[in-house]
């Protein structure tokens, strides 16, 4: 026993020593740290991303699993002057917050999309949009009414045209934008009507509208899908990438792109980092780099905005991509900005409403 | 020789005692902490708290669901518990053991498996139709009452066993005894063994009503958009970083739950006293 324990820790430091000078070797240029999502995403990232990243530039990428409080721990790094990432994940919504306090180095253009071919919006001062989801209407296509198509949020709220239970998010979040599409304010104008008094008392009303004809208010993407797949609900937003688990079980459902809801997730460098030049070319190939892209989407639904992602991809999948130009053209941009100012006034409210 | 045998062996309490001080003492206590504390002191979440009537409303409605079920799992369970106490000891075992079956099943499957059965296009509606009861499927999930039946089901276990061991510690010759001093039958019951097993009842109801007021899998799953309970509260302000707020909240619960946990004790006392009472009070 005893004999045995020695040698796993002769093991252990041999292993220390020899990974210590590894380090040691590349220290200096040839590794960068990255702040980014576990889980699955970080799997698929290290098998699509890193790995292809190392072998074209040499440089290694030291993955550490972004935990809740990431911008408190990156504004204690930055104050203190020892950045420890290199290029982090950023949410939509901790990207006003970190731009406000001077967290990010600005993104040099010239490296990045020298030839300016991401799309002008995917392209903020300090962070690149990477990826994308969307929170669409999906529709039960065999419980439509003989000959019709379900197509905008006015259709969802057409309870005559399109009889049927229905389902929505329990969160005030995006369902007050559909409820203002519905109602016909222009997708442009939603923030800018939703930020007045006026705005919200518009959309809480045709909230109203609806709210007897809703079945459950879902609180998670699971539960989503599991009503539709049990008939509970023919019609009801869900995240796009969960159109996937509907159809491959044999379900006749299909996404309705008009008045969907994208969210932005973002790539930031760190200010004061070290290796600007290597983050820097980090971004470059994380956001710009078609066929890994293409590949990472066959894993995950998130795809970005990288030239030529569409090229050579199955119409069927490109089809059911949020970034994908036809799909975009019709969905609004889901303001973090507004949500991350008026939620907690705003939930306080649709929670009364909802018990009313 | 009684106070001796005290002194030594309170050390058997240690470890349990350590263990209520380490993980439910200080934790309470750093959440009470964190309610008034964010970060200096302050008692804005408090009054948040209690000037909007949307947490009192959902405080109460926790309160009153949690009542109910608690009484009708205290109903259901009384006769249950009973009838097992009047087994041979090898049949009681054999039902106390189809009582835990369920016990070991997570409740969010459980809850799922009540979608299976509730629903729409669920098992109930399926063999209506199918019997020709109704043609249009009628609405049972999403519903306060599908809350209540989920909730009972998932609860009424524990409810049982803590009434059966209650029961079971009861000597039967005491109805013997009240028998042969000229009791009814019906008298021996009411004013020997109820009083007897109503702490068991009492008990039991107490806990299953403290498990309710934490619920929030269930009532989220199967019910209707009124289903709100407190713990949702919580759970929404966490996820939002709230820490203060969802302490502040934690804290009111607690204290609702101590409070309402109090009364049932006294109302039970009083009813026991008037049961044994008898025609007399």
């Amino acid at each position: 026993m005893t004999r045995m324990l020695k040698r796993i820790a002769k093991v252990a430091m041999a292993t220390l020593v020899v990974a210590g000078s590894a380090n040691l070797a590349f220290a200096e240029d040839k590794e960068i740290t990255f702040s980014g999502s576990g889980g699955v995403v970080g799997k698929v990232s290290k098998e699509v991303w890193w790995g292809p990243y190392t072998e074209a530039t040499g440089i290694k990428i030291n993955h550490v699993a972004a935990e809740a409080k990431r911008m408190p721990q990156l504004e204690a790094m930055v104050k203190s002057g020892n950045v420890l990432w290199d290029a982090m994940e950023v949410s939509a919504s901790d990207y006003p917050l970190g731009v406000k306090k001077g967290l990010f180095e600005p993104i040099d253009y010239s490296q990045v999309d020298p030839d300016n071919q991401l799309p002008a919006d995917t392209r903020e001062e300090f962070g690149v949009a990477y990826a994308a989801y969307s929170q669409v209407l999906i529709v039960r296509t065999d419980k439509l009414p003989e000959g019709k198509k379900m197509q905008s949020w006015a259709d969802f709220w057409d309870v005559e045209n399109f009889p049927g239970p229905r389902a929505l998010r329990g969160r005030a979040e995006d369902n007050l934008e559909f409820a203002l599409l519905a109602d016909g304010v222009p997708a442009e104008d939603i923030y800018k009507v939703l930020s007045t008094k006026e705005g919200l008392d518009r959309a809480f009303a045709k909230m109203d509208e609806i709210k007897p004809h809703i079945t459950t208010w879902w609180t998670s993407g699971a539960q989503s899908v599991q009503l539709l797949s049990d008939g509970e609900v023919y019609f009801c937003p869900s995240y796009n990438g969960r159109i996937t688990t509907l159809v491959s079980s044999g379900i006749p459902a299909e996404i309705v792109w008009n008045g969907g809801a994208m969210h932005k997730s973002y790539i930031a460098i760190p200010k004061g980092t070290k290796k600007l030049k290597e983050a820097t070319e980090y971004v470059k190939f994380r956001t710009t780099s078609a066929d890994r892209m293409r590949e990472y989407v066959t894993h995950l639904p998130y795809p970005g905005w990288a030239p030529g992602l569409f090229d050579g991809m199955d119409p069927k999948m490109a089809a059911n991509m949020p970034t994908y130009p036809q799909n975009q053209a019709v969905q609004f941009s889901a303001s973090a900005e507004f949500w991350a100012e008026n939620l907690e006034a705003i939930q306080e409210r649709w929670t009364e409403w909802l018990l009313q | 020789m009684n106070t001796n045998r005290k002194i030594t062996s309170t050390w058997l309490l240690w470890p349990a005692l350590f263990m209520l001080v380490a993980f439910f003492l200080i934790p309470t206590l750093d959440i009470l902490r964190a309610s008034v504390y964010d970060p200096e002191f302050t008692t804005k979440h408090f009054v948040k708290l209690f000037g909007s009537n949307v947490y009192l409303e959902i405080l109460w409605r926790t309160i009153r669901l949690s009542l109910i079920v608690s009484l009708i799992c205290a109903v259901i369970a009384y006769p249950v518990s009973y009838f097992i106490v009047l087994r041979p000891r090898k049949q009681q075992i054999f039902f106390l053991f189809l009582v835990f079956i369920p016990l070991w099943m997570s409740v969010l499957i459980r809850s799922y498996a009540w979608m299976v059965v509730l629903g729409r296009e669920g098992l109930i509606n399926a063999i209506m139709i199918g019997l020709g009861f109704t043609d249009q499927p009628v609405k049972m999930l999403f519903t306060t009452g599908a809350v209540y039946i989920a909730m009972v089901q998932i609860l009424l276990p524990i409810q049982i066993v803590t009434c059966y061991s209650a029961m079971s510690e009861i000597d039967f010759d005491l109805m013997r005894a009240a028998r042969i001093l000229g009791a009814k039958p019906w008298q021996a019951i009411r004013r020997v063994f109820l009083p007897l097993s109503l702490d068991g009842t009492v008990t039991g109801a107490i806990i299953v009503f403290m498990l309710s007021m934490g619920f929030f899998i269930t009532p989220a799953l199967v019910g209707g958009r009124k289903d709100i309970m407190m713990a949702n509260l919580i759970e929404f302000q966490v996820n939002q970083l709230n820490w203060g707020f969802a302490a502040a909240i934690s804290i009111v619960l607690l204290i609702a739950t101590v409070i309402s946990v109090f009364i049932i004790k006294r109302l039970a006392k009083t009813l026991t006293r008037r049961l044994v009472g008898g025609g007399s009070a």
